[in-house]
């Protein structure tokens, strides 16, 4: 009796495959590719989580339990201070680009003919290697013969000649900090100015009629509206500052100490340098976690604003 | 929109040329460092004028030492490798994005999970792909950074050429079906002619990313495979500080983000945001 029923249910199921089999084949390959870096090196790494793996010692690999992800959680303080400086650097990094980004945004937003190419050139920083950006900010951070502790000796009149940016623990953090704020900045503002342009004139025409002075405006009809834009691009810079690794790799290498090691760089350090697999593998999959919840939110905020168009 | 007065419109424009000014410095700085010659980058105070233009750090910067082949090698490699991952994840790319974007193959929820695997962190995928590529002894070896690099930015392909498609009128695709075209002739002769200039873009997106990439390029290379972006900080550590010829392998290498901050100004901000914002 049962038979013709899932036999029906099955061709109904082929069937539908089989009209759908030309978008299927073309979405075949992406999916593959993508399968191959998500799911597959997801469960690999997981498998590798739960092992002791020390590619320094000959002792083979053993399955350790929990230990892995309990070191990084509860007693690996180095762990705790790259997720720390990593924070620090998202809230403290993306709040000052965001000010600095919104502003330019407002000034360029008033400009009419020269808009164009100004907006170019704030926005080669953005374009260029991360690399290129930190050996230029080496340059410019050395204590002896870089131009900034030059610039800071003109201005207090010989009084103060600067720090060694990079080697005191004092200011290598806000070194290695200002030079994301520099490349990343100019992508806020324009982001910040795609969502002012977008702004229909009648808004601001309806708001002078009403009587609203300059301030009024500004609070109450540009900001809500450019809101949605504003928090995209936050979401999508504390998404790569989580990820940062290039600047610090130039223009400090995680020192002086680990004053500047964020937690992309300490799991590079435990993997290619110390070559302890399998709690790299752990620290990876507590950054995927973090990742994961950040992705998440975007995902949401995006869908609910097309939802909304 | 109020306008502005011309004494207040330039208010701005200086704020925003004195901006500007602050923006530009690191790059000018490392221009003009390409030129000096050690004498002038270990000065104190420092020089900002070289005395003359001289062409000599290029040339040596093409033949590093110690083993001789610098900047000359990360040109070749960065260029293979761009180009090919380009080539390869927009291939790849444009098929499942018109797929996507038509026939809503997946769902919204498929579309998503491809956006959202853009944002893995690359240092945790790192060692499943180092551990990978060394079992198929593919190490030191253009192919493993092809294919991590196209990996990596075929999300962003997708999602970028699915608004694309987006844009396009079905109608003419249609016309096609009912002349009788199959899907992947329609695809090939109809859709991806009209989204040429988001093809372009998208490819060029792709090509810049590949080409600053640096992590993977770090773990998965060592001597026969040397990108531009591995030339540079190597140089960064060494005993003697090369500042001239690094100044003059970093300008070279930024020349495609330059010129393509100004060829894309159109295709920035959705290139930038991941589509997430229509410029």
């Amino acid at each position: 009796m049962s038979e013709p029923i899932s036999l029906g249910m099955r061709n109904g199921f082929f069937t539908r495959l089989w009209k759908r089999r030309v978008p299927i084949l073309f979405v075949l390959p992406a999916a593959i590719t993508l399968l191959a870096i998500t799911i597959f090196p997801l469960i690999y790494e997981l498998r590798l989580a739960f092992m002791s793996w020390e590619l320094t010692t000959s002792t083979p690999a053993r399955f350790v339990g929990l230990q892995n992800f309990g070191k990084a959680l509860f007693r690996d303080q180095r762990f705790w201070n790259s997720m720390g400086v990593t924070m620090r650097l998202i809230v403290f990094g993306t709040s000052i680009q965001l000010v600095a980004g919104t502003g330019l945004a407002l000034l360029l937003n008033r400009l009419r003919r020269s808009r164009t190419i100004l907006v170019s050139l704030f926005l080669i920083p953005v374009m260029i290697a991360p690399v290129v950006a930190g050996f230029q900010f080496r340059m410019i951070y050395h204590d002896q013969f870089g131009p900034l502790n030059y610039i800071i000796e003109l201005v207090t009149g010989g009084g103060w000649r600067g720090f060694a940016w990079i080697a005191d623990p004092k200011v290598a953090l806000f070194a290695v900090m200002f030079t994301d704020i520099w490349q990343w900045t100019p992508f806020l503002m324009l982001i910040v100015l795609a969502g002012l342009q977008s702004i229909s004139p009648e808004m601001y025409e309806a708001a002078e009629v009403d009587g609203a002075s300059r301030r009024q405006t500004f609070a109450r009809v540009t900001l809500p509206l450019i809101l949605p834009v504003i928090v995209i691009g936050i979401l999508i810079r504390a998404m790569d500052s989580f990820k940062l690794f290039d600047i610090i790799y130039l223009v400090t290498g995680g020192g002086p100490g680990d004053i500047t090691e964020t937690i992309s760089f300490y799991t590079y350090l435990q993997g290619f340098k110390f070559f302890s697999v399998g709690y790299t593998a752990a620290m990876a999959f507590l950054q995927l976690i973090v990742i994961t919840i950040i992705a998440q939110v975007f995902v949401r905020f995006q869908k609910r604003q097309t939802g909304r168009m | 929109m109020r306008r502005s007065s011309p004494a207040r419109t330039a208010v701005i424009m200086i704020v925003l040329l004195a901006a500007l000014v602050l923006f530009m410095f690191p790059v000018i700085w490392m221009f003009l460092t390409s030129f000096k010659d050690k004498g002038e980058y270990f000065s104190y105070p420092p020089v900002f004028w070289p005395k003359s233009f001289s062409l000599r750090n290029y040339f040596n910067s093409m033949a590093f030492p110690p083993d001789g082949r610098g900047g000359l090698q990360g040109f070749r490699d960065s260029l293979i490798i761009a180009l090919s991952s380009t080539f390869a994840s927009v291939l790849i790319g444009s098929l499942a994005a018109y797929s996507i974007s038509r026939f809503k193959t997946g769902g919204e929820n498929f579309s998503f999970w491809i956006l959202s695997t853009r944002m893995f962190p690359p240092v945790a995928a790192a060692l499943p792909l180092f551990l990978i590529f060394k079992q198929l002894k593919l190490l030191d070896n253009h192919l493993s950074l092809v294919i991590a690099n196209t990996i990596f930015n075929l999300p962003f392909v997708i999602w970028l050429l699915k608004g694309f498609f987006d844009e396009l009128p079905v109608e003419l695709e249609e016309a096609a079906w009912l002349e009788g075209c199959g899907h992947l002739k329609t695809f090939r002769l109809i859709s991806l002619p009209l989204v040429a200039p988001g093809l372009v873009a998208t490819s060029l997106f792709s090509f810049i990313f590949s080409w600053n990439e640096f992590m993977f390029a770090l773990l998965l290379s060592r001597r026969t495979v040397r990108t531009l972006t591995i030339i540079v900080p190597s140089l960064v550590g060494g005993h003697e500080i090369l500042w001239g010829e690094i100044a003059a392998v970093g300008t070279l290498a930024i020349i495609p983000g330059v010129l393509l901050s100004l060829l894309l100004q159109k295709y920035l901000v959705r290139g930038l945001s991941l589509g997430a914002v229509k410029g």
